[in-house]
């Protein structure tokens, strides 16, 4: 470049927890490998992931429901590029799934020879659970 | 307004006063003549300075002067505005620079990567999404709902390419087929390379003055009319995408105040936020131009070129003039100015229009900022 510049970051670093109603969900897959969510009685409107209010009537929720690993495809997208815009040797899918029984749900890879909206999955939980979103390898029919 | 391009010598200081000195040469007026300064612009992340609108502010004309800097995502396009209209119609300034600036370019190796910390940093960022995914599914679910075909969506970014021909701002103005779009490259799919507007560097600005003293710098006033904003939860997974009911609450919003009661009547020209072409689609709906799933069809039969009877992005939008995010005001509200006004030189619609809308969207998916302007 031939005008006057320089090259800088803005360094910083983060510690990022999972909160209150997050904690007892990652502890939940990690542990037992379930899905938990937070149900508010008054709006009946169950949240996966669970949040301890309701964002509606700002109830504080205490109501916990085990929920399934299934779900829909709701929407969905094939990813071709990276961030940098170079392209990937295989491309791969990337969905919403909504949890059954719920109003929430969970965005994730999706593994199927062809995924379509509408479409039937179950979160697939590998053996070595840390407590991350990560536990689940990807949803498949 | 400014050119939009890849700027990256100048500052956004330096764009800022650009275009700041061209909104008030229009008006004529003079800085000292200026009571209070909004300025808006999008994450901070972008030009790598923490506190920007403070970094900001002198070349917005904002030092020694009551000066706000407003931050709504993408949506701050129309949302600046909005905040210069309660500066006047508060009583609190007889006029007020409203200024919006970005400069994404900044961020290397692509302003993509400041928007890799937005998303929940434990359900998400695990997974390295991208914000082209996140739209992707958006537009997939839009298209599942009403059963749209990819043709009917890159017929806006057509239009809005070769309206930009006529945008002496314009970035990425062509001349193309419906064809050129769908052999694009694949990004993720459905969207593809021409279904998206650039990234960009710019500014634009616009004078905001009570009746009093705008009757005695001009006989041709445009007044704000109608305002509305609304944002919904950044869980976006709690809400079905195929319809923004956040901009259609914002809209009613607007709607109510400006008295406005059968919009696809009522309005004569609309600047709907295009980031991607069927966000235009989308937003049209939200806008309750149409009807849900209407907007496709009306594109297809012509009804939003420029000389139909709903002119939709005669700026050529954000698909063809640019996407400095805040700075796009410039083809939203001072386009709806410019238009009413008579002013829009070889992009004027030939309706003679007397009511405009204009509208801008953005964090996740969520948030809706409307402007209703008439003729006065």
């Amino acid at each position: 470049m031939s005008f006057t510049h320089w090259h800088g970051d803005m360094e910083a670093q983060y510690i990022y927890t999972a909160g209150i109603a997050g904690e007892r969900f990652f502890r939940e897959l990690k542990d037992n490998g379930k899905l938990v969510g937070t149900r508010c009685p008054k709006c009946d409107i169950t949240y996966v992931p669970p949040r301890m209010y309701c964002e509606k009537c700002f109830a504080e929720l205490d109501e916990w429901k085990d929920v399934p690993l299934e779900g829909e495809v709701v929407a969905h997208t094939e990813v071709h590029v990276d961030i940098e815009d170079n392209k990937l040797a295989e491309p791969f899918v990337i969905g919403f799934v909504r949890i059954d029984g719920t109003q929430g749900g969970l965005v994730h890879y999706i593994k199927a020879p062809e995924v379509r909206n509408g479409m039937k999955v179950k979160a697939v939980l590998k053996d070595d659970r840390v407590g991350s979103i990560l536990d689940i390898e990807h949803f498949a029919p | 307004m400014t050119i939009f391009r890849r700027r990256l010598q100048e500052t956004g200081k330096e764009m800022s006063y650009e275009a700041s000195k061209m909104a008030l040469e229009e008006a004529g007026l003079e800085l000292k003549d200026v009571d209070s300064v909004v300025l808006g612009s999008a994450p901070d992340a972008f030009d790598g300075i923490h506190l920007k609108g403070e970094n900001l502010l002198d070349g917005a004309g904002g030092a020694g002067k009551p000066y706000l800097r407003v931050f709504v995502g993408g949506g701050t396009a129309v949302f600046s505005p909005i905040a210069g209209w309660w500066h006047v119609a508060s009583g609190l300034a007889d006029v007020c620079l409203v200024v919006a600036e970005e400069k994404m370019s900044s961020c290397f190796p692509h302003p993509q990567s400041a928007f890799g910390h937005i998303w929940d940093p434990i359900l998400d960022r695990p997974l390295k999404p991208n914000l082209v995914w996140i739209f992707a599914m958006e537009m997939n679910r839009y298209m599942t709902v009403h059963g749209i075909k990819k043709e009917d969506i890159a017929r806006v970014a057509v239009k809005n390419k070769r309206n930009a021909l006529d945008h002496p701002c314009a970035q990425l103005a062509a001349d193309l087929t419906i064809e050129d779009v769908l052999n694009s490259e694949v990004l993720a799919w459905p969207v593809q390379m021409l279904d998206i507007s650039p990234p960009s560097d710019g500014a634009s600005a616009m004078i905001l003055a009570s009746e009093e003293v705008a009757k005695k710098l001009t006989d041709d006033l445009v007044y704000l009319s109608g305002a509305g904003w609304c944002i919904d939860s950044t869980m976006w997974t709690d809400r079905d995408l195929y319809f923004p009911e956040y901009v259609a609450r914002a809209a009613k919003m607007a709607y109510k105040m400006a008295k406005i009661e059968n919009p696809p009547k009522e309005i004569d020209v609309a600047e709907p936020y295009d980031p991607f072409d069927y966000k235009e689609l989308h937003h049209m709906e939200g806008l309750l131009l149409c009807d849900k799933g209407e907007a496709p069809i009306l594109t297809r039969e012509g009804v939003t070129e420029r000389d139909g009877d709903l002119p939709v992005c005669p700026s050529g939008g954000l698909l063809g003039v640019g996407n400095p995010i805040a700075a796009t005001m410039g083809i939203k509200a001072c386009e709806i100015y410019w238009q009413l006004a008579g002013k829009a030189g070889k992009r004027q619609v030939p309706n003679d229009p007397q009511v405009g809308i204009c509208q801008a969207w953005g964090d996740l998916m969520q948030y809706g900022s409307v402007l209703i302007m008439r003729r006065g």
